[in-house]
């Protein structure tokens, strides 16, 4: 940090980003799998 | 039979694609096109995530805090089954606005955490939603896992406007609501873009989580099949 300014922090961007990205494609999948689970069920 | 009514629509497919399309685009301006602010440097564009996550957070609490009023007056389990979706989709978001929220706080507060008010009970809120879904998933009669958590979201959304109005009731490390007056216009653009696409993406997850939570509503309440003449005889 200088003079009150934050300088780079590039590293602290792509975290965020990766993370909610990757927690949404996370999410989404285990989604898609559970309803496929349910479905083969329902059609038991 | 359906007892539970299951939209087996590809809308949400289609709110799926449509969110992730406007995420891609706003998360390309907002990291390359945008330009970086005076103090925080490039660490702002966390904004055009974190911000987002944020409102659609309340969006989705307030949604669950619906579905489990119209449950508790209606009585019919489809509102159950969508208040499932918005509290796990709720969830998910929360967790993700602590940790995006912890990501800014290292380089600009120099700590990843702080028992701040606005961090406090978001943390709260999160916290309360995991514990409903833990007792639902423990109390195995559809109804009183309907009743009881019904209960349990409208006390914990009590906790949703103490989260917005913390940062103006108590001294905050948060920053207050920004505005369009207080925020650049040149960050308009990917914060918009970025609030529809987590929008949509969450509109999309709700419905597909509502959808599965139909299934297991059906099955769980579906009768029993009558036993045939032979098999009665074997039971016998």
């Amino acid at each position: 940090m200088t003079q009150g300014v934050i300088v780079g922090g590039w590293q602290y961007v792509w975290m965020a980003y990766g993370l909610t990205f990757s927690a949404f494609a996370i999410y989404g999948v285990t989604l898609l799998v559970r309803l496929r689970d349910a479905a083969r069920r329902e059609s038991a | 039979m359906e007892i539970t009514k299951v939209n087996r629509s590809k809308t949400p497919y289609a709110f799926l694609a449509l969110g992730v399309l406007l995420l891609a685009i706003g998360s390309y301006y907002g990291l390359y096109v945008a330009p970086a602010e005076q103090y925080m440097g490039n660490v702002q564009r966390i904004m055009y995530v974190h911000v987002p996550t944020a409102w659609n957070w309340m969006l989705a609490v307030l949604f669950a805090f619906g579905c489990a009023t119209v449950y508790l007056f209606k009585g019919d389990l489809k509102w159950d089954a969508r208040m499932e979706g918005g509290l796990e989709v709720g969830t998910l978001l929360a967790f993700l606005l602590c940790c995006q929220g912890s990501i800014w706080a290292k380089p600009t507060w120099g700590v990843w955490w702080d028992w701040d008010p606005r961090l406090t009970t978001t943390a709260v809120l999160l916290f309360a939603f995991l514990g409903i879904l833990a007792l639902r998933k423990f109390v195995e009669d559809p109804v009183k896992r309907a009743i009881w958590s019904a209960v349990a979201t409208v006390v914990a959304s009590i906790d949703l406007p103490i989260v917005y109005m913390s940062v103006k009731w108590w001294n905050s490390l948060h920053q207050q609501q920004s505005t369009p007056q207080t925020v650049a216009s040149a960050f308009h653009l990917p914060l918009r873009v970025n609030a529809f696409g987590i929008l949509f993406v969450m509109i999309g997850f709700i419905m597909l989580r509502t959808r599965l939570a139909a299934l297991r509503l059906n099955q769980e309440l579906a009768v029993p099949p009558v036993p045939s003449a032979e098999e009665a005889g074997e039971l016998a």
